[in-house]
């Protein structure tokens, strides 16, 4: 039984920050889901990036992945980028927003 | 997966030069602005050399630099042959050299810089069509990479007639090749690349989402028709012919202009960065410079048309590229030297790699020099003329000093 949960991931994800605008990927709402599989622990990360072209894509995919991968007891890391739905700013947190001057 | 590689990118040694050497020919640009006259002739051999000093020596330079970076990322593909903009550089640096010296000191020398650049503009042209062949997605900013490449070589090889003739080996009409050398490159190349490149960068960096691409696709064809109608009809001496072309042009222009109004309705980010100041003054620019350009064309006021170049080379297309350096050097450097260090240990912002008081002094410098010195040419005042190549000269020196920091941060 894997004691991995939702939480751990999105914790860990949290230390990888955008350095373009300064948030960290979970705060700016581009973690959609992290499906755990509960006998593996092998982790599937859903995500997004706030623009198709963004020349950091897949080192940004690789910092999630290897962020991840730091978790106790992880299994297998996948990353999937996914562009449905798209990302807007009221996916991202109060604080984002704010800073953004989205509010 | 939709994925970029970053092994697309290419190396910071190779893009670097272009941005450094971009920069120090806009310093020279400006400081060869305080020599001038507030009444001139385009076909004067002195204007000709600012020109291609300002045009080849800083914005044909930075755009060859930041295409090298932002083509794989447009394309979703690896250059064809990277290494070659290792040959474009000192082709097109010394060519653009040998082509100001011609101008201004030797004339015999013209062909040979003119040359030297022809040869540059071919390998990238031909390296950019071959990066196109890879990809197999078909965008807007795609389609414009592919028509500012054949208008470029168009534009290069009109210029490269004009450079024969001025040096007496060829026999051609310079007033008229001249026009359809200037359209090919500045609407042709120059402006089309800008309105492509706006379309992936303006929204990335305000984080604009949603949005219709409607009017730039609108844009984006009347440009394009408009370009070859002038063109053709500069080559074929017919005026009428020209101004049908000017007609279309302007309405692409103004498509493209509510194109970018509908991107910054729907911009996030509210910061008013340097970026996002020099966005403001860039159409503002534009704006101002079609409205005197439509005054020039009825009432054929050359004070007017002076000033029409004016702001949209100084206050258009040269804040669309220093604004867009304070946001593309920091990521290429960090790219390059911080990025591997990310979860290791602490590593800087992209906005934290610039001085913010240096680049706002840049701003203010350069939205000043732009507006006395283009009030200056409206008025023919020598004044006012030589006040604004004086603050642009200002904001040269701050930008000069706030890319060489941003290049050697974190060496």
């Amino acid at each position: 039984m894997c004691s991995i949960t939702k939480e751990n991931v999105f914790d860990a994800i949290s230390t990888v920050i955008d350095p373009e605008v300064g948030f960290n990927l979970v705060e700016m709402g581009l973690i959609y889901d992290a499906i755990i599989d509960e006998e593996t622990c092998n982790v599937h990360v859903v995500m997004t990036l706030s623009t198709q072209g963004c020349p950091l894509h897949q080192m940004i995919t690789t910092w999630v992945k290897e962020a991840t991968e730091r978790i106790e007891d992880v299994g297998e890391v996948e990353v999937e980028v996914v562009w449905e739905p798209a990302w807007n700013i009221s996916m991202a947190d109060d604080n984002v927003k704010q800073a953004l001057g989205g509010m | 997966m939709k994925a970029i590689s970053s092994d697309f990118a290419p190396p910071l040694k190779l893009i670097s030069p272009f941005f450094s050497a971009g920069v120090i020919f806009y310093l020279l640009s400006m400081i060869a602005l305080l020599f001038f006259e507030p009444s001139f002739a385009y076909e004067q051999m002195d204007v000709a050399g600012w020109l291609h000093l300002f045009l080849l020596g800083f914005v044909m330079m930075i755009i060859f630099g930041a295409m090298a970076q932002l083509v794989p990322v447009v394309l979703e593909a690896g250059h064809a042959v990277v290494d070659v903009y290792y040959v474009i550089f000192p082709l097109l640096l010394t060519g653009a050299s040998l082509m100001v010296i011609g101008f201004w000191i030797i004339p015999q020398i013209l062909p040979y810089g003119g040359l030297l650049v022809l040869v540059a503009m071919i390998i990238f042209a031909v390296e950019n069509m071959a990066t196109l062949k890879k990809t197999t997605i078909s965008t807007l900013t795609i389609k414009t990479v592919a028509w500012s490449n054949g208008y470029l070589l168009l534009g290069i090889l009109t210029g490269f007639a004009i450079a024969l003739g001025f040096s007496g080996y060829l026999s051609i009409n310079i007033p008229l090749m001249l026009k359809a050398h200037v359209y090919a490159v500045l609407g042709g190349y120059v402006v089309l690349t800008i309105i492509g490149l706006s379309l992936i960068l303006i929204p990335m960096f305000s984080l604009a989402h949603g949005f219709k691409e409607d009017a730039i696709q609108r844009a984006f064809k009347l440009v394009i028709v408009g370009v070859g109608i002038v063109f053709a009809g500069a080559l074929f001496s017919q005026k009428w012919l020209m101004y049908i072309g000017y007609t279309i042009n302007t309405i692409g222009v103004l498509f493209y202009i509510w194109q970018i109004y509908i991107i910054a309705k729907l911009t996030v980010r509210k910061e008013l960065d340097v970026w996002a100041k020099s966005m403001i003054f860039a159409f503002g620019s534009l704006v101002f410079s079609i409205m005197t350009g439509l005054v020039a064309l009825v009432t054929n006021d050359q004070a007017m048309l002076h000033a029409t170049v004016w702001f949209l080379l100084l206050g258009f297309v040269s804040s669309m590229i220093t604004g867009h350096l304070y946001k593309i050097v920091p990521f290429l450097v960090w790219f390059e030297r911080f990025a591997p260090l990310v979860g290791k240990e602490k590593v800087p912002m992209l906005h934290e790699m610039y001085s913010k008081e240096g680049a706002a002094m840049m701003f203010n410098f350069t939205v000043a020099g732009v507006v006395l010195g283009g009030f200056g040419l409206l008025f023919e005042s020598n004044m006012l003329f030589k006040a604004g190549a004086s603050f642009l000269f200002g904001g040269a020196l701050f930008l000069f000093i706030g890319m060489r920091k941003m290049l050697a941060y974190g060496k």
